[in-house]
């Protein structure tokens, strides 16, 4: 299983998960991110799911989906959620 | 003007005339306004005078009593929301606010603020009903500029308002509704790094995007629950499912058709009039259509934020910046909800800056609930950060492109939001006006030279095409996606590519809600990038289906056939000997090999490139009058691949006018009272054509190679440079650093008199 390192907001570590930013998580896959970031502080997968957009290596995809596959040394960054005009 | 692509490609990068241009240059295109029901009745909106103010009593009694009103509604006929927060960040919904601007309840919050509405079999009726309703109100200070409303005694909004993002958590209501913080670095030591250190504040007005077409709702609903909505928007699923949340109606329950659409900029992604037409309809039991007014569009419709802001930046004398950091307030008008992440997060994106810190209030006021107006947030920030570029370019005797180009984000830059920027393109655009002609041509007296650039996320997100192969070999494309930049063009020059058949046999059509799938809103500059994946990925699906009827009819194995220029072939010697078929031929046995042959994609597209943009402008300033001309206007962009060059240009080129208007301007006015001065057009004063110069876009190409064809959001980075760019030419021109805008001669005028004491 690919290790990767995965990054939570200011706002979101402060709010949910007492200021832990950074955790590193055995992944193939986002889903596997937020089940693992789920069972370390239950709720948070839902809150990742509903209020975040990722970027995954660097590279932004709107809503966080379980397809999103992961690789070795994958950087997994939550920011807020963009919306565009 | 530059052609592009086409070397690469049979259909895409050419420009083909534009497949909605007969309808609307005739006058036949169906906008808002011009669909109604058999029967329909003429609703109305009444409107606050006042910009706060505690609604004590309606008294509809009279009004319902006049003959030819069929129903009256307020914020009391609408079902109540729950106070919470829900989904994204940024756009953290919270529909006991959407439900309240829709239709005021306890309060209204700004001039113009819906507070009942009526279905009357006239117009004239309706009017005269309004003059019947007895509204009771007791009129409360208001406050509207955003520095006072974040002042200690300011009038408050709402009385419970407590900051969020902010600790300890305050124990006193406030106008603040939130405040976020971004950082990187080591701030102190960037600054201390440096040689030379520029702070500045600067103000921005609020401003409309001021789209030609005012809102326009017509709905019906049947006794057995079912509602049909026509309306001019840019997402009608959103319109559906906003309106269905807001009336407790299920989303089947609900179709939404499409409009034409005559402009939106951001400004059509929520709704106004849909949920109280529907609910007239549901009362009266007949249709019901509403149009705004131009006065209701400017006082009750989103305009973007006016805001107040703070930059300081330092960099060494060999150009490096060594730390930026902004504070950046911004108006949410009445109720939570600025772009003021956005302008944060894009504030100082285009730049690799070690040490960075942004820091945003989001605040409340009596004006207009904001809505999103083209890169929303991040032009504001732009016109702050880019003034104090040029001013760092000056101070160190740097040309400001080269400055711009030494600290050029590329592929690798930690973004102050996080992750590593994953795309370039923006060091392309630098390169582009450097080597343009103009860049170094000679300025005459009393003008001057401006750059600026711009950054933009662009989205991705959910989007739905369904493919129809008709059986003379037509093809039918149809999205969910409302065109508002010529998508329907892009959409089937995509296919035409795909299938490799000629542009003129696809049509491209938005189709209503119940006729493909969800597919979010035209904004974002998402629709080229995640709708065109839909539609490509949709296509591939037909091709294999067309590959499997060929293999069929050929009586051999589907592998053996593949996909060449629009025909199916056997894919070696060994299948047999069959002559190329093409799609036509395989479409006319449809019938025969299993009936229509259709296929449909939805995606929810991941790995948008951000956009860059970087233009300059000569500006000639008239120093008795305060009057500014511009001269020239540049434009570069990084489009990715520019599907059909031509709507990409008039994006850039429409981006940049909206953008000189937001310079030299546009700007909403109140009175003492808080009610608007200038809701028309005749005193809020839009570019028109004798102001402009051409505008010279140029399509820098960088394509994004997650996209099929390589495509980036193109709608919206185009009007984050213009205000710095017109605020750098004016600088040059006169010597006078312009930090408020609009720029407007008085302020010109008043600035030359300062240099001249």
């Amino acid at each position: 299983m690919p290790m990767v390192r995965v990054v939570l907001s200011n706002g979101f570590s402060r709010r949910y998960t007492g200021g832990r930013r950074e955790f590193e998580i055995e992944a193939k896959s986002l889903r596997d991110v937020m089940r693992a970031l789920d069972k370390l502080y239950p709720g948070l997968g839902e809150h990742l799911e509903t209020e975040t957009t990722v970027a995954i290596d660097g590279e932004i995809h709107d809503e966080p989906g379980y397809f999103q596959k992961l690789r070795e040394g994958s950087e997994v960054f939550f920011i807020p959620k963009l919306e565009g005009g | 003007m530059n052609d592009v692509s086409t070397t690469r490609y049979k259909w895409i990068g050419t420009r083909p005339i534009r497949p909605d241009g007969v309808p609307k240059v005739t006058g036949r295109a169906m906008y808002g306004a011009d669909q109604t029901f058999p029967g329909a009745l003429y609703g109305k909106v009444i409107r606050s005078p006042h910009a706060h103010a505690r609604i004590k009593s309606i008294d509809t009694s009279k009004a319902a009593a006049l003959p030819g009103v069929k129903a009256i509604i307020t914020g009391a006929d609408f079902p109540d929301h729950k106070f919470e927060y829900i989904g994204p960040e940024r756009v953290a919904v919270n529909f006991w606010h959407v439900t309240r601007n829709v239709m005021a309840r306890e309060k209204a919050y700004y001039e113009g603020h819906a507070v009942a509405a009526i279905a009357a079999t006239s117009k004239v009726i309706a009017e005269e009903a309004a003059e019947l309703l007895d509204i009771q109100y007791e009129v409360l200070p208001h406050v509207i500029d955003v520095d006072e409303a974040m002042a200690e005694d300011a009038p408050l909004l709402f009385e419970d308002m407590i900051t969020r993002g902010v600790e300890p958590t305050p124990t006193k209501p406030s106008n603040i509704s939130k405040r976020l913080e971004f950082e990187i670095g080591d701030l102190a030591k960037g600054f201390a790094e440096a040689d030379v250190v520029v702070e500045k504040e600067f103000k921005t007005a609020a401003v409309h995007q001021g789209y030609i077409e005012p809102h326009a709702t017509a709905a019906r609903i049947d006794a057995d629950g079912q509602a049909e909505i026509w309306s001019s928007s840019q997402g009608h699923f959103v319109v559906r499912n906003l309106t269905a949340k807001l009336l407790n109606l299920p989303l089947s329950d609900v179709r939404v058709t499409p409009a034409e659409i005559g402009g939106g900029f951001g400004g059509k992604t929520v709704v106004y009039l849909e949920p109280v037409a529907v609910l007239l309809a549901k009362k009266t039991g007949r249709p019901v259509k509403i149009t705004m007014s131009r006065d209701e569009v400017f006082k009750a419709s989103g305009p973007t934020s006016g805001a107040s802001m703070w930059v300081k930046m330092g960099v060494k004398k060999d150009g490096t910046i060594t730390a930026a950091e902004g504070l950046f307030k911004y108006q949410a008008g009445a109720f939570p909800g600025s772009p003021v992440m956005n302008g944060c997060l894009c504030a100082f994106a285009p730049y690799e800056i070690e040490n960075q810190k942004a820091v945003g209030y989001d605040v409340v006021c009596n004006r207009p609930k904001s809505a999103a107006y083209r890169a929303p947030g991040s032009p504001i920030s732009a016109f702050a950060v880019e003034s104090v570029v040029d001013i760092l370019a000056k101070k160190i005797g740097m040309d400001p492109v080269e400055l711009r180009l030494k600290n050029a984000a590329k592929v690798g830059t930690p973004m102050i939001y996080g992750p590593k920027l994953a795309h370039g393109g923006y060091i392309e655009t630098l390169e582009a006006v450097k080597n343009h002609p103009a860049w170094k041509a000679p300025l005459g007296p009393n003008q001057g030279r401006g750059v600026a650039s711009g950054y933009w996320f662009n989205g991705g997100g959910e989007s739905s095409a369904t493919v129809q192969v008709n059986t003379d070999g037509t093809i039918a494309v149809a999205t969910g996606s409302v065109d508002v930049g010529g998508s329907r063009a892009s959409m089937a020059l995509m296919a035409a590519e795909t299938f490799g058949v000629d542009y003129s046999q696809v049509r491209a059509t938005v189709a209503d809600t119940a006729s493909v799938g969800y597919t979010h809103v035209t904004g974002g500059s998402r629709v080229t990038f995640a709708t065109g994946t839909a539609v490509v990925n949709a296509v591939k699906k037909a091709i294999d289906d067309l590959r499997a009827r060929a293999a069929m009819i050929w009586d051999v194995p589907v592998d053996g056939v593949v996909w060449e220029n629009g025909t199916a072939r056997p894919a070696s010697s060994n299948v047999g000997d069959f002559p190329p078929m093409s799609l036509k031929e395989i479409a006319s046995k449809a019938a025969q090999t299993g009936g229509p042959i259709t296929s449909s994609a939805s995606v929810n597209a991941g790995g948008q490139a951000p956009g860059f943009a970087t233009q300059f402008c000569d500006v000639e300033v008239d120093p008795e009058t305060g009057k500014v001309t511009i001269l020239r206007f540049v434009a570069a962009q990084d489009v990715g691949t520019a599907i059909h060059p031509s709507y990409v240009e008039g994006q850039i080129q429409g981006g940049v006018v909206q953008g000189i208007g937001w310079a030299l301007h546009e700007e909403y006015i109140y009175d003492k009272q808080g009610r608007l001065d200038n809701a028309g057009f005749l005193d809020y004063r839009c570019p028109v054509m004798s102001d402009l110069p051409m505008v010279d876009a140029l399509l820098v190409e960088v394509p994004n190679p997650v996209h099929p064809y390589g495509a980036k959001g193109v709608g919206e980075v185009c009007i984050c440079p213009p205000m710095a760019a017109v605020a750098n030419a004016i600088a040059d021109a006169t010597g006078r650093r312009l930090t408020e805008l609009p720029m407007s001669p008085p302020k010109i005028r008043a600035a030359l008199d300062a240099a001249a004491d």
